[in-house]
């Protein structure tokens, strides 16, 4: 880190996001590709430059070899600082022991050497797997203002979400009073997002102590979370009002990338003063041929388009032939449509091969998915 | 010396006159082609494709666009520990003064000749930006080690009625031997039997002591002429091995060939000849958002960049990056560089329109394929009277 940084980011990307089916069997989540041109690791990243910070580590474990290539050393965000930059973690043995993980605050704690070398003051710890925009120094600012030990982003959901997150139950001050995880019954409307600040001395304690008893401090939500609050530690609410979506699941996936399609949708990624960087590749521009009707949709370099695209994201190198039909859809990176096939509301991994004739259609409730390098050279309904 | 490596010069003093407005800011090098590229980026990219880690550029002037467009040379692996890139600007010897001319006498080539020396290369490679084409230099070193003559260099054969009458072309022996470059027009060149002229690439490859002797021996003799002259008089006196190169190819030498080069690269086997080679084209990276096609647009038999929002009609146009065009616009056979807007109900055909242009609506733009139409960098036309040809 730099002198003057306080903080260090750590972005927890080693899930292995199993509700996200096929298109995780042979990637890691936060490298899936989202919205054409970006994988959904890009946005936090973007994100920790955006935000000043120039130090971040990027703990991985489940299938990392696409993570680690498409983060390279940092310089696509402009984190490839002198003293700092991006740093991948991946497990590794010691003495003690192979440091595999097993929960979100086991990640942090087998990579405390790393994190020691820092030697930051705040730690912010990051999910690599949401779509939004958000300024971590806003919430350091509040973080210090609180005088808070731990603040956690959350953001409004129905009551209907609610049973599906982290609920925070804050007094008038926003000081958190209680942790619900999934309630039947939720009492307020503050669902975590998965971001924290930590004051690390504090936590690093609490997180050795642990491991060296029985009290294993393995999930923020589950363990870390409820001991803060047990042993009152000022743990504090940061509410964050933007565009934010979990893209944890087929649908929340497909969702938000239609919503991404919207030129009104409020992520706004079209802002200059809050760029969203990926790794940057050179391809040749797109090509439309004289048979192509293209509407309400987004295209990237390199594709090479011969036939009707209707509200649906093509990302690089995507060709579908004349004749062919792709709506509501997300084509991932180098997947080929053949002609006169039938693309509708699915989800089509890399690299898959959809042949002349096929149809893969899904609904707005049962989205279709192709996976990485699938072919489907036969008709399917 | 290391053998067998290659130094290369880009050489992007080139006549420009003739390709004004599009050349009043920048050298031929620098102009926009294909929908994102540089003419730079193809001498460049081959440059890169062949292993080539020692690249002088020589600019006419300031070199700031070039500067912009290549920075560290990252992008094209040229950001590396040995070698990499070198600007020289201010080679354009028109802009020397008769006071600075006596002092650059015997000394101008002194640079070059420091960037050759420390290159520590077996051979050396010339190229210039305003023919374009992906070549394989490597091959192109090959045929060189294979044959006796001291200087290589390249040609595209092309229909004798094609050749535009003050292009360049070599005069080759019947053992494939080219004794002088002169121009189309010159009457000791004619046609081949099949009716085919060797078109020069504007291409030079030899080793890298005889360059510098040839770059000494002009310094002796105070010759303050550019690299490119040297070079005709270099196949001149030592005759040369003449390369031919098969591949995709245009010549840039004024707005037409312009416009005619950027309507060829939209025939789907140009395309792929020329971006979908094995050897690739790099060129500096960008990150912009996809380009949103709206509902109402229809876009045919075009190429487009990234970060455009595009609501009109497209036919048979190389739209580049960032570029807006707003509904009701009809656009055909036309060039519309980065960052322009072009309002609502716009009619544009056979036109260039250059960087950061605006156009207002309601407004028609119509030039011919033999004189297009050309509107210079940076623009502001929101009145019927202003659509001039710059």
């Amino acid at each position: 880190m730099n002198e003057n940084d306080e903080m260090l980011a750590i972005i927890l990307a080693g899930g292995q996001g199993s509700r996200l089916g096929k298109l995780t069997k042979s990637t890691a989540k936060p490298a899936i590709p989202f919205g054409g041109r970006y994988r959904i690791i890009d946005f936090t990243l973007s994100n920790c430059a955006n935000s000043g910070i120039d130090t971040v580590g990027v703990i991985t474990q489940y299938q990392p070899l696409e993570l680690n290539a498409h983060i390279g050393n940092g310089s696509s965000w402009g984190l490839d600082d002198q003293n700092g930059g991006v740093t991948v973690l991946q497990p590794f043995s010691s003495t003690e022991g192979e440091k595999f993980f097993e929960g979100t605050a086991h990640a942090i704690y087998q990579n405390i050497e790393y994190i020691d070398q820092q030697n930051p003051e705040y730690l912010l710890v990051l999910s690599g797997d949401h779509i939004y925009k958000m300024d971590y120094r806003k919430m350091l600012e509040y973080h210090k203002a609180k005088k808070a030990s731990l603040t956690v982003g959350v953001i409004p959901v129905t009551t209907e979400e609610a049973k599906r997150f982290g609920m925070m139950n804050t007094d008038e001050t926003d000081r958190i009073i209680e942790f619900e995880e999934k309630p039947e019954h939720p009492k307020s409307n503050k669902a975590s997002m998965g971001i924290y600040i930590f004051n690390w001395p504090t936590l690093r304690n609490y997180l050795t102590t642990s491991f060296s008893t029985n009290k294993k401090l393995e999930d923020f939500g589950k363990n870390v979370i409820p001991m803060y609050l047990a042993n009152n530690e000022s743990t504090y609410a940061y509410s964050f009002e933007g565009y934010w979506r979990d893209v944890g699941t087929i649908h929340s996936l497909w969702q938000a990338n239609m919503e991404f399609l919207s030129p009104h949708n409020s992520l706004n990624i079209g802002d200059h003063n809050w760029r969203i960087n990926s790794k940057a590749q050179v391809l040749p521009p797109m090509f439309l041929t004289n048979t192509s009707n293209v509407n309400n949709s987004m295209i990237v370099d390199s594709c090479y388009v011969s036939g009707e695209i209707d509200h649906s994201i093509l990302s690089q190198r995507v060709s579908v032939g004349s004749g062919s039909k792709v709506v509501d859809s997300m084509i991932m990176p180098g997947a080929t449509i053949g002609k006169n096939a039938v693309v509708d509301h699915a989800l089509i991994g890399e690299e898959a091969v959809i042949g002349d004739d096929a149809v893969v259609k899904g609904t707005t409730d049962d989205i279709a998915v192709v996976g990485y390098g699938e072919v489907l050279g036969v008709k399917k309904s | 010396m290391k053998h067998n490596t290659v130094s290369a010069i880009i050489n992007l003093v080139e006549p420009w006159e003739s390709l004004e407005p599009l050349t009043t800011e920048r050298p031929v090098g620098t102009l926009p082609f294909g929908g994102r590229y540089r003419l730079i980026d193809f001498p460049l990219s081959s440059i890169a494709n062949a292993g080539i880690r020692n690249v002088m550029i020589t600019s006419p002037r300031s070199g700031r666009s070039v500067s912009d467009h290549l920075r560290s040379g990252n992008d094209w692996n040229l950001d590396t520990i040995r070698g990499g890139l070198f600007n020289f600007p201010y080679n354009d010897l028109s802009l020397v003064s008769p006071e600075k001319r006596d002092n650059l006498i015997h000394h101008y080539y002194d640079n070059t000749i420091l960037f050759l020396k420390r290159s520590n290369s077996e051979y050396s490679v010339i190229m210039g930006t305003r023919n374009i084409c992906n070549i394989d230099l490597s091959a192109l070193l090959r045929y060189h080690q294979e044959r006796d003559n001291p200087v290589t260099t390249v040609y595209k054969s092309i229909e004798a009625d094609d050749i535009e009458p003050d292009t360049t072309v070599l005069q080759v022996t019947d053992n494939g031997m080219a004794t002088a470059i002169v121009p189309a027009s010159n009457t000791n060149v004619s046609p081949t039997d099949n009716g085919k002229l060797a078109k020069s690439l504007n291409i030079y490859l030899m080793s890298t002591v005889d360059l510098i002797d040839i770059l000494k021996e002009a310094n002796m003799r105070g010759d303050l002429i550019s690299l490119e002259r040297l070079m005709l008089q270099a196949v001149i006196q030592h005759n040369a091995n003449a390369f031919e190169y098969t591949g995709f190819y245009a010549n840039i030498h004024d707005i037409k060939s312009y416009y005619d080069a950027s309507m060829s690269v939209l025939s789907e086997d140009n395309f792929r000849a020329l971006f979908y080679s094995q050897r690739r084209i790099y060129t500096k990276v960008k990150n912009e958002i996809p380009t949103f096609f709206a509902k109402s647009s229809q876009v045919k038999g075009s190429l487009c960049g990234t970060g455009g929002y595009i609501e009109g009609k497209i036919d048979h146009s190389v739209i580049f990056r960032n570029v807006f065009i707003n509904r009701n616009t009809e656009i055909a056979d036309s060039v519309i560089m980065q960052g322009t807007r072009i309002g609502a109900g716009t009619t544009i055909e056979n036109a260039v329109i250059d960087k950061n242009v605006v156009i207002g609506p309601n407004l028609k733009l119509k030039g011919t394929p033999d004189n297009p139409l050309v509107i210079g960098k940076g623009k502001r036309i929101f009145r019927q009277t202003e659509v001039t040809n710059d």
